[in-house]
């Protein structure tokens, strides 16, 4: 009779280790927590880029050292998502023209990439898609269009390197592929540039921390960009008042153009 | 030193925009035109997005022609009734103008639209007024001078419409419909081209209304800043494309510019004033074309503003 007692017991201890075993193994398993150095930034008529660092570090880490490259880093700005129109030039007579269009309904108006090694070393392609880690790999869905409308697949892949090879050479693209350093068994920065140009909204940064492919872990923030000062007073002013914009910017023109007449009236004569 | 332009939405080396503002202005002040046939080209080249740079565009020759035609009113060579009915004209085509801006930008079809209207127009006139200026030359020369343009004593098309009007600036009494069109036709380009249209408005005033070229100056500058006045509003609320900050970067350096521009022009002769807007236009023209008939380096490039809709 003493059988259920033990097997109750064994039961028991069975869950009792089991638990805890569990419990020690989630333990052990790798995070990653961030931040970064800023988390507004504002873009002023002074405003000539400027540079943001994401830093980290990995939570139970088991590098030996910085330089093991047990861990992948990846860190990810991306600015907002935004349709754009892209177009394609071909000859007609003799001049080239803007023949065809794609408009691709979102697209990311900022992306930067830093990486402790080339992304596509790091991870298959199936990873690299779902987490959108890589300019290759940025969903991009090509919106409804008129009849010079591209719809061969390879003519979509064709706009969309375009629209990357074009971003690139703006500097809205950047890549980094040794851009993240392990600082210490654990620690880890990098430095991402925002250029002059990049498209005022809020930025998203995700950091992703991945071993052998596998993602293991992933944090993700936000960087406020937004206008301030006289640069966010004009520019609301011509979007929100543009009549008024508009009549401001005449009258300047005229009053500058009057006071010289005048000034010189005097100089000269 | 750099500043943040709020529309066209970059950073700029201030320096950069204030030299070629003046520049624009001292050729502006010379010739008595607004100079926009230089500077719309310049601004694109410069990676300024081509509806801000003729948004823009329309604001600084605002500021070059008012300082030009205070300047000339001053010296009584404004025809003020010629000027208001040119500008009657002028109104409407601008406001056309700016309506086929918004609808050349959707079609993404703008930045052609733009530079062959620049070669067409620029060349025609650029070599016209080259002949031009080039017999009269020739003529002075070669001793015949005092050759009236209206030798010939040859009656044009002109004297035959209806709605006659006195000039008395100009001493003409000719019909007021020549006039608002070529106004009309003018207000059109201020808007698409980002120009004043004062090296069209020039030579159609002294060869099909015969106005005497002191006068034709001053009357075009007079006109050209209502039509820019109303063209940079326009676009102010039709297509957001005027950067004020630029506008101002380019108005300090231009009405300066205009100044000196004018009083160096005095000195000059009429034919050799014309000689030299004439190779000016040329040259643009011919850098322009080279561009719509060249293999592009990059054959997409992105439509619509990064700030826009």
């Amino acid at each position: 009779m003493l059988r259920l007692p033990i097997f109750a017991l064994g039961l028991i201890g069975l869950v009792m280790i089991s638990v805890p075993g569990q419990a020690r193994g989630q333990g052990v398993r790798e995070s990653v927590e961030a931040d970064v150095s800023t988390r507004s930034v504002s873009i002023t008529s002074s405003f000539t880029g400027t540079e943001i660092l994401i830093f980290g570090t990995v939570e139970n880490s088991r590098q030996p050292s910085a330089e093991a490259g047990t861990y992948d880093v990846v860190v990810v700005v991306e600015g907002t998502p935004a349709p754009v129109m892209v177009r394609k030039k071909a000859n007609v007579a003799g001049l080239w023209f803007n023949t065809r269009a794609l408009r691709f309904a979102s697209f990311p108006s900022y992306y930067a990439i830093a990486s402790t090694r080339p992304v596509e070393e790091i991870a298959e392609h199936a990873v690299l898609d779902k987490n959108e880690i890589g300019f290759g790999h940025v969903r991009m869905v090509p919106a409804g269009g008129s009849r010079t409308t591209p719809r061969d697949p390879d003519d979509v892949k064709e706009f969309r390197d375009s629209v990357i090879r074009l971003k690139q050479r703006d500097r809205l693209y950047v890549t980094a592929d040794y851009g993240v350093t392990f600082i210490g068994r654990s620690l880890f920065r990098s430095t991402i540039a925002l250029p002059p140009n990049v498209p005022v909204g809020p930025l998203v940064t995700r950091v992703y921390l991945l071993k052998d492919g596998q993602l293991l872990s992933q944090y993700k923030s936000q960087v406020m960009l937004e206008r301030a000062g006289l640069e966010r007073f004009l520019h609301d002013r011509a979007y929100g008042s543009p009549l008024l914009y508009g009549l401001a910017t005449v009258l300047l023109a005229g009053a500058a153009g009057l006071a010289a007449a005048f000034a010189f009236r005097r100089s000269i004569r | 030193m750099h500043v943040y332009l709020p529309i066209a939405e970059m950073s700029v080396n201030v320096l950069v925009y204030l030299a070629l503002g003046s520049a624009i202005g001292f050729l502006s002040g010379m010739f008595g035109v607004g100079g926009g046939f230089l500077l719309t080209p310049l601004l694109i080249f410069l990676g300024i997005p081509p509806a801000v740079a003729v948004g823009t565009g329309a604001a600084h020759i605002v500021a070059t022609s008012v300082s030009g035609a205070v300047t000339q009113y001053r010296r009584n060579n404004v025809d003020v009734k010629m000027g208001l009915v040119m500008l009657s004209g002028g109104i409407v085509g601008t406001f056309v103008g700016v309506e086929a801006v918004r609808l050349l930008r959707k079609a993404g079809l703008f930045d052609v639209a733009v530079s062959l209207s620049y070669v067409t127009f620029l060349g025609v006139i650029g070599a016209l007024m080259m002949i031009e200026s080039l017999n009269a030359w020739r003529r002075r020369g070669a001793g015949g001078a005092g050759t009236s343009r209206k030798s010939g004593g040859q009656h044009s098309w002109v004297d035959g419409l209806p709605l006659k009007m006195r000039f008395h600036r100009s001493k003409l009494y000719i019909s007021a419909i020549p006039p608002a069109v070529i106004g009309m036709f003018v207000g059109f380009m201020a808007a698409i081209m980002g120009i004043g249209g004062g090296f069209v408005i020039i030579p159609a005033m002294i060869y099909l209304l015969r106005m005497s070229t002191a006068v034709v100056v001053g009357t075009s500058l007079f006109q050209i800043v209502f039509v820019a006045a109303f063209a940079t509003i326009l676009h102010a609320v039709q297509n957001k494309t005027v950067d004020v900050v630029l506008a101002g970067l380019l108005i300090v350096g231009g009405v300066l510019g205009a100044q000196f521009g004018a009083v160096s022009g005095e000195k000059l002769k009429g034919e050799q004033l014309r000689f030299l807007l004439a190779s000016l236009v040329l040259i643009v023209a011919v850098r322009i074309a080279y561009d719509l008939v060249a293999v592009p380096g990059e054959l997409f490039s992105f439509g619509g503003l990064p700030g826009g809709r």
